[in-house]
């Protein structure tokens, strides 16, 4: 998987993913996401355009930098069977994410979104305008 | 049994493209459409991803993964030799969480579920894991996978 970064403003970074997000690479994803958190992002958008296969790794990464744009630290997400248990807080409530935003997945990814319930979690965009837009 | 063909790995993740290449690849052979492969190749990355993190935790070993045509299915076995995982002991998915209070993992075995008509396991003799999953081979997905 190849990614790409363009930063329209100080607070907002786009990050295009091109190719297959699997588990041989999730964690660079999630690298990438934190680094960009660290240089002052406060909005990750998520171009999925070009992105052709995304396994269930891929959803963990996607959580993770959900959590990091929260200001939260993630768990680490090989840590084994044993580490798979909640992340305790009871802060979110429920409420979507703003501070990350999915662009433009393939039918099939979407299609894994919903099955993961990521969807309702994470607004998802037509375009890169409707998510810069919005 | 007709028209078997297997792929053997040893666990790595880079090898998980190689995976998804041989299900794209054979399954179409024998018989698959476009929604049965794309179903087939998501669930057994998910499967072997699981085995290669969780089952062998970073160690290598085989992996063998099989792929038949049987009757209106196309079945895949995947064998290894890791500790013995039974999915059904682990606690189910809940995609309705709100994100903190959602486990960060699980998602695979509930992918699988959802993508497969038949999802069974078993401990072969000699020890390790054997899964066996069956996938219409046309059209939509019959019935909800059970492991």
């Amino acid at each position: 998987m190849n990614t790409t970064v363009d930063r329209p403003s100080a607070g907002v970074a786009v990050l295009g993913l091109d190719g297959e997000l699997d588990a041989s690479n999730y964690r660079e994803l999630i690298e990438r996401g934190q680094a960009l958190y660290a240089e002052g992002a406060r909005r990750l958008i998520l171009d999925l355009s070009r992105l052709t296969y995304m396994s269930s790794s891929g959803i963990v990464a996607l959580h993770s930098l959900a959590l990091v744009f929260r200001g939260q630290q993630p768990p680490d997400p090989e840590a084994g069977w044993s580490a798979f248990h909640a992340v305790s807080s009871d802060a979110a409530g429920g409420e979507a994410v703003d501070q990350v935003r999915l662009v433009a997945p393939a039918p099939s990814i979407a299609a894994n979104l919903a099955r993961t319930g990521l969807d309702r979690i994470l607004p998802i965009f037509p375009d890169l305008e409707a998510a810069l837009a919005a | 049994m007709a028209d078997a063909s297997t792929l053997e790995i040893t666990a790595d993740v880079e090898r998980l493209k190689d995976v998804r290449r041989f299900v794209r690849e054979r399954a179409p052979a024998l018989g698959a459409d476009e929604a049965s492969v794309g179903d087939l190749v998501q669930a057994v990355d998910e499967w072997v991803t699981n085995v290669i993190l969780h089952g062998y935790r970073g160690s290598p070993g085989p992996i063998e993964i099989e792929l038949a045509r049987e009757g209106e299915e196309v079945v895949v076995r995947v064998r290894d030799e890791a500790p013995a995982f039974d999915p059904a002991a682990a606690p189910a998915f809940d995609p309705g969480l709100p994100l903190e209070r959602r486990p960060l993992g699980k998602m695979g075995l509930h992918l699988i579920r959802e993508l497969c008509d038949r999802f069974e396991y078993r401990i072969p003799a000699g020890g390790g894991n054997e899964i066996e999953l069956g996938r219409s081979a046309r059209g939509p997905k019959l019935n909800g996978g059970s492991a």
